[in-house]
């Protein structure tokens, strides 16, 4: 049976999983992924300063403070891009460490007063947050970060529906978005405060790593899965929902930290999809190289048969001498041109058949014309010998 | 304390000696090799390396569990190369971009090392007391045996720097001609990319998995603003590195409660922000210069354009009109025309201007040259 605490554990790794999701979804397709991380470590700062005055890790000064120290990350690294003194990579690398640096210093300088621990904040402890309560006029309403992250869950999730389309539009056309009138630099900001909020506001609850975990990986395992962008939102949801809860129970199993263990099932399930993934994982780009090659492969040597009219060329032992193929690969070749009907064996001497010659014409026109509308209607006897 | 009995104090005191050659010597390594990596664009692989190489140091641990440093910084060599080479499998086999591949791999490895060093934590006879030094680095922690690896290390690097200079150097520059030269790049690039994530590894001991990739850039970034050559930047670079070593140290060594990496890693943002500034042909300052000094030509010559449309009118080129009627004209100041004067563009006799010979020509020409490149 679960208890009380248990279930609000998962609810709130749950809800965190939800929030990070929405915005890492669009980070990953505006190839903006690293900038997570970069906002993520960049915030201690902030957060140090906003704990001097509040004194309250929970308190919305302090997720406001550190959500400026967020935007503020961005703002530098796209001044210093700006200057052409660096590249963009470099500008993030830079600036983030430094700002940690300040962060860190910070906090050893007052640790008198301080009671804030960095591996707290880069790490979180999940297994703590039923126990801090939001305490109403008496009443226990529940723990107080799942407060937190309700509220930016609910309003990341009321901009998404009423900014979907401005969000869809500058994501995949920027040009388009501003020609019709949206502004590239709100959205683009007002993604930045997004994310610097939800990552502020997870970060006590799951760490800052982890943050980056859960916005990154289910965005980009969904990402291999499909193409159409709302369907991409829902995978990406359900894998972070399903690693957060799944990764409870290894914890539970291991007595190990539960960001860890989160964060190891959001890795087992990208491995899974990264590698089955039906049609961009990589066993089927490797399988459709495989294939390629040996369609190249049988195209070449139909074309030498075409250019040489002589026995000597065309014997078989010949083959694999010339065109310098293995002997496995010869007989693939060979095979499946016999499959297609493209040659015939005489005594060991191999030549095009009617069908052969006229497939080598095509394909010669093919390579020299190279035109689009030429090859389109190519495309299906190219591949004849796939299925 | 004051400065020299500081210095007396680095060459008596074991601790600080060693502290300071080793992060000098790690500096000037991370620097050396971070040259390459800010100029192929993969400055935030140092940082995806420094978090991937965690879990290698938790299973190193768990396997042996011995605290070795040498044993824990081969699993994190191992895991580190792992990392890398699955971010390369990513972004070359399916359509990830490099920045979603660096991101997760950094996330998922440095997630999955912390399950395991909580996993560690919690063995009954487990003795993990240092393992958690590799997260946020310390410095205080290194022997000499330490420095003695970290100057290894640099020898071979710079060894293989100086032997494949020609091919780091081409392939740097133009990927494309290297392999038709015949070069086999791929074995160019792994060498070069084992010995980044090499340096990294060394690092993490001194400043840590999460400062680890500005000791990579920084000092780099900082040296490209000097120079436009390859051996001068890495030189550099290698020079900063030590000294941000050396000085992080010095702070952090004498001030109470301040851990080595975070000091070491601000003196070199300082030696980054001071480049920025005040390097000499792309620094910033220099650039604002060159722009306010183009801009008062600028609205010189407007000037002189002015006034060369009033004389034109008249006969005499030199007839003088009252200062009054530039005063239409907004890019007239007092200090314009005295500087028109001193260039004998123009000759000024009380409220009274004149063009000269001079000033007429010039500004003929300049009139043409405008028409000229208006073609």
């Amino acid at each position: 049976m679960m208890s009380n605490a248990q279930f609000e554990i998962q609810l709130i790794a749950s809800l965190v999983a939800i929030a990070c999701a929405i915005p890492g979804t669009f980070l990953v397709l505006r190839k903006m992924a690293m900038i997570s991380d970069a906002i993520s470590h960049s915030i201690l700062p902030g957060i140090v300063i906003g704990f001097f005055i509040t004194q309250d890790l929970n308190s919305p000064l302090l997720i406001l403070l550190a959500a400026l120290t967020g935007i503020l990350t961005v703002v530098l690294v796209e001044y210093i891009q700006k200057t052409g003194l660096v590249k963009e990579d470099t500008a993030i690398g830079l600036v983030f460490p430094i700002l940690f640096s300040i962060g860190v210093i910070l906090i050893a300088k007052n640790a008198n007063d301080v009671h804030l621990d960095v591996d707290a904040v880069l790490l979180g402890e999940l297994a703590f947050a039923p126990f801090d309560r939001l305490i109403i006029s008496g009443v226990d309403v529940g723990p107080k970060s799942l407060w937190v992250i309700g509220s930016i869950l609910i309003v990341t999730i009321g901009l998404l529906i009423a900014f979907f389309k401005e969000l869809k539009i500058s994501t995949f056309d920027a040009g388009l978005a501003a020609s019709l009138g949206f502004s590239p630099a709100i959205i683009h900001y007002g993604l930045m405060t997004i994310s610097s909020i939800t990552t502020v506001g997870a970060f006590d609850a799951v760490g800052a790593i982890l943050v980056v975990a859960l916005m990154i990986a289910p965005a980009a395992t969904a990402y291999l899965l499909t193409n159409d962008l709302k369907r991409m939102l829902l995978y990406a949801i359900g894998f972070g929902v399903f690693s957060a809860i799944s990764g409870y129970w290894l914890a539970h199993g291991l007595d190990a930290s539960i960001a860890g263990s989160i964060t190891t099932m959001l890795g087992l399930v990208f491995l899974l999809v990264y590698l089955f993934a039906p049609n961009k994982g990589v066993i089927a780009v490797l399988y459709r190289e495989k294939q390629q090659r040996t369609e190249v492969s049988l195209l070449t040597f139909l074309l030498h048969l075409k250019n040489h009219s002589e026995e000597s060329e065309r014997h078989v032992n010949h083959l694999n001498e010339h065109i310098n193929w293995q002997k496995v690969r010869s007989k693939t070749v060979l095979d499946l041109a016999l499959k297609n009907n493209m040659i015939q064996f005489d005594k060991n001497i191999v030549s095009l058949t009617e069908k052969g010659q006229l497939f080598t014409t095509q394909a010669i026109d093919y390579i020299i014309t190279n035109e689009d509308g030429k090859i389109e209607h190519m495309k299906d006897d190219f591949f004849l010998f796939r299925g | 304390m004051d400065i020299a009995e500081y210095i007396r104090l680095v060459f008596s005191d074991y601790t600080l000696r060693t502290i300071t050659l080793g992060t000098a010597i790690l500096g000037a390594v991370t620097g050396m090799l971070g040259s390459f990596a800010v100029l192929r664009k993969q400055s935030l692989l140092g940082d995806a390396i420094s978090h991937a190489a965690l879990p290698g140091i938790a299973i190193a641990f768990l396997i042996t569990g011995a605290k070795d440093s040498n044993i824990l910084l081969l699993g994190a060599l191992v895991s580190g190369l792992i990392g890398t080479f699955w971010i390369r499998g990513i972004i070359s086999k399916t359509h990830l971009k490099s920045d979603t591949a660096l991101g997760l791999i950094l996330s998922l490895f440095f997630g999955f090392g912390m399950l395991l060093l909580t996993f560690i934590q919690k063995q009954p006879n487990a003795n993990q007391a240092g393992l958690d030094k590799y997260l946020f680095g310390q410095a205080a922690t290194l022997v000499e045996s330490d420095v003695w690896m970290m100057t290894i290390v640099t020898g071979a690097c710079l060894l293989v720097l100086l032997l494949f200079w020609k091919e780091f150097k081409i392939l740097l520059f133009d990927a494309d001609y290297t392999k038709t030269l015949g070069f086999n790049t791929k074995f160019i690039d792994i060498l070069i990319t084992t010995f980044i994530v090499l340096a990294i590894v060394l690092g993490l001991q001194t400043v840590g998995v999460v400062l680890m990739s500005a000791m990579l850039l920084a000092p780099a970034a900082a040296a490209r603003q000097w120079t436009n050559s390859l051996g001068m930047m890495v030189f550099l670079a290698a020079i900063f590195g030590a000294l941000s070593g050396v000085f992080g140290t010095a702070i952090s060594a004498t001030q109470n409660n301040l851990s080595t990496g975070p000091v070491i890693v601000i003196i070199a943002g300082i030696f980054v922000l001071f480049s920025f500034i005040f390097s000499p042909s792309r620094g910033l300052l220099f650039k604002q210069i060159r722009f306010i000094k183009n801009r008062r030509d600028l609205q010189l010559h407007k000037t002189l354009a002015f006034m060369f449309r009033i004389a034109e009118t008249h006969e005499n080129i030199s007839h003088p009109h009252a200062i009054i009627i530039l005063n239409n004209f907004q890019g007239f100041t007092k200090g314009t025309l005295q500087q028109l004067v001193r260039k004998n563009y123009v000759k000024l006799d009380g409220n009274m201007w004149s063009l000269t010979e001079e000033g007429f020509k010039t500004a003929t020409n300049l009139y043409n040259q405008q028409n000229s490149n208006d073609e």
